[in-house]
């Protein structure tokens, strides 16, 4: 099916991007870069720093302060108001609570004080709900009443699962966009520019030629780069692969293929290397954060949500994140692999149909 | 023997400044070429010179007329006349990457031959260079690289495009003996120039062309016997830049 001048042609690109060497350098330096950060903070695990400032200083405040301390949430400092005080606008600590001298009076209700700065807390639902639980626990224990509930949480999926297992597959996805849009679009019109393709079609190569040999190539680049990043992240951060490689493998090829067919078009549309920078930086822009790059797309506005989840880099990231954290296969047919294929297919006819070979060339 | 018959070739464009209208890049020109001459097709900027070796290249699709070249139609069989020509245009990179023998044996994948890039650079003078990549070389090292790329299908018939635009006189004079060489080899050899020197020393048959028409077409001295008006106080006949003025006017050309 592959003949050996598309071989030849495509062993003759790799050689071309692989001595590129500074664009492999920045291709791969923003996800290792990030890994990285990850690797240094402690493998993304992300406590919270809370003082407490105990006015009672009784038996029941101590209980109470030991259990926000058992808490993996929470890292305390305890300490007296006004130097937490100082500490919180240092931003050394996220909040403080601020315990009454009356904590353990039974008569009345006693009033804790939370002091936070609310622009800077995301997590602040996160910890109301955990002081609020622990004081419940402790009133329990002071009116000696058994709790009538109990709720059990456990994983049905059974699998430890950090941030960057779930980053990990979305950068993985933002990369192999980046480097196929760049690898196919990018190139054309350079390469259009400079009068290359036109010297190539003097020659008898024909069009399929000259494009299986640029797919082939930049599969063999995306691999190599993010098997490098993969490699890094499996060996440093101890992140987790459930799926197969070979489903992996598969699912990165398909979804280069979608790009590299995208780029095609975007380097037909685009004449000059002016007009393919923004035209191709929105398009990924947006994806990067409609995508689920960074963070669910479960988490957008719920107007959006639809919509976010039709574009490329969406079931791609979806894709990759199924094999890579649910362990599903290449062939597990689910919605994430149907809008894989309708992209493939979608992106196979753009290209075909906008890759205006004679226009490209001269 | 005629080795390339043209006739009434046709390509318009949209005018770039009002795409409404249409204007005639090249306007029903015919001429042939014998096998093994030298043939220059000179002109001013925009005479539609390159348009017109573009058709005959297959780089551009043409919009009435017909060319044939070693008895096959252009049109109808582009990649059959691709394999048996040679070509070297006006813009001449390469990518950057890849060294002369690199890239040469490259081009001969894409004719599906095997190259002996040594022997190849040598016939152009550049067999020091064959591990350099496209960026070091000289304008006219560059120029002598195009032509080894066009070489190697070993074509019937070689286009060379303004192949001397920019160049020093030496690099001139030295890629003119190279064309002498390949001629002298049995190639056929068609170039469009500007320059008036070039066509009256290199080339058997010139074809003067302005505003899409040939408007002379001869041998040089013919050209020169016929047009060039005799010099008023000088007892020199004149020369073909005085043919050339004479055709196409005086007028600046972009």
């Amino acid at each position: 099916m592959i003949t050996s001048l598309q071989l030849h042609l495509s062993k003759v690109f790799l050689k071309i991007f692989l001595r590129d060497v500074q664009s492999m350098i920045f291709n791969i330096f923003f996800p290792l870069a990030f890994i990285g950060i990850f690797l240094v903070s402690g493998g993304g695990s992300e406590s919270i720093n809370i003082g407490v400032v105990d006015n009672a200083s009784s038996i029941t405040s101590k209980n109470f302060i030991d259990l926000i301390k058992n808490d993996p949430l929470f890292e305390v400092t305890e300490g007296d108001e006004v130097y937490l005080k100082n500490q919180l606008l240092e931003g050394d600590q996220l909040a403080i609570i601020v315990v009454p001298e009356n904590f353990d009076y039974l008569e009345g209700t006693s009033e804790l004080k939370l002091l936070l700065d609310a622009s800077q807390v995301r997590q602040i639902n996160q910890i109301k709900t955990t002081i609020e639980k622990s004081l419940v626990s402790v009133e329990r224990e002071l009116s000696n009443t058994e709790p009538m509930f109990s709720l059990k949480v456990e994983d049905f999926k059974a699998r430890p699962q950090r941030y960057i297992d779930f980053l990990l597959p979305g950068l993985l996805a933002f990369m192999l966009m980046n480097l196929s849009l760049g690898g196919s679009g990018f190139n054309i019109v350079e390469y259009r520019r400079r009068g290359i393709l036109k010297r190539l079609f003097v020659t008898p190569i024909q069009p399929k030629d000259f494009i299986t040999a640029i797919v082939l190539a930049r599969m063999m680049i995306v691999v190599i780069q993010l098997s490098a990043v993969l490699l890094f992240a499996i060996l440093l951060l101890g992140v987790r692969i459930e799926g197969s490689l070979f489903s992996l493998y598969g699912m990165i090829m398909l979804s280069t293929f979608i790009f590299l067919c995208l780029g095609f078009c975007f380097g037909s549309f685009a004449k000059t290397q002016e007009a393919i920078r923004p035209l191709v930086t929105s398009f990924t822009f947006p994806q990067l954060i409609l995508s689920g790059v960074f963070f669910p797309i479960n988490s957008l506005p719920d107007i959006i949500q639809p919509v976010a989840q039709l574009l490329p880099l969406s079931v791609v990231v979806t894709g990759l994140r199924n094999i890579a954290l649910d362990g599903s296969g290449l062939f597990t047919i689910d919605s994430s692999m149907f809008g894989i294929i309708i992209w493939v297919l979608l992106s196979f006819f753009l290209a075909t149909k906008y890759f205006v070979w004679k226009e490209v060339a001269g | 023997m005629n080795i390339i018959e043209v006739k009434d070739l046709k390509k318009s464009y949209l005018k770039p400044e009002n795409k409404n209208e249409s204007f005639n890049a090249v306007d029903g020109i015919s001429f042939n070429i014998l096998a093994k001459e030298i043939y220059g097709i000179l002109g001013p900027n925009g005479a539609g010179k390159t348009t017109t070796l573009e058709m005959l290249e297959g780089l551009k699709d043409i919009d009435s007329g017909t060319a044939m070249i070693n008895g096959i139609d252009v049109e109808k069989k582009p990649y059959q006349v691709k394999k048996i020509i040679g070509v070297q245009l006006q813009a001449n990179e390469y990518f950057d990457k890849l060294n002369l023998s690199e890239l040469l044996v490259l081009f001969g994948k894409l004719y599906s031959v095997d190259v002996d890039c040594i022997d190849l650079l040598e016939k152009v003078g550049l067999s020091e260079k064959l591990k350099a990549k496209p960026k070091q070389l000289s304008g006219g090292q560059k120029q002598r690289f195009s032509i080894a790329c066009a070489l190697v299908n070993n074509p019937k018939i070689l286009f060379l495009d303004e192949p001397t635009t920019g160049l020093d006189p030496q690099a001139k004079r030295n890629l003119w003996n190279l064309v002498k060489d390949l001629n002298h080899s049995g190639m056929t050899i068609v170039l469009t120039t500007h320059n008036m020197e070039e066509a009256e020393y290199l080339c058997n048959r010139i074809a003067i062309m302005d505003a899409g028409k040939i408007i002379a077409e001869d041998t040089p001295q013919e050209l020169i016997n016929q047009y060039a008006p005799e010099p008023s106080d000088l007892p020199l006949q004149g020369n073909i830049e005085d043919v050339f003025l004479t055709l196409t006017g005086h007028n600046l050309r972009d």
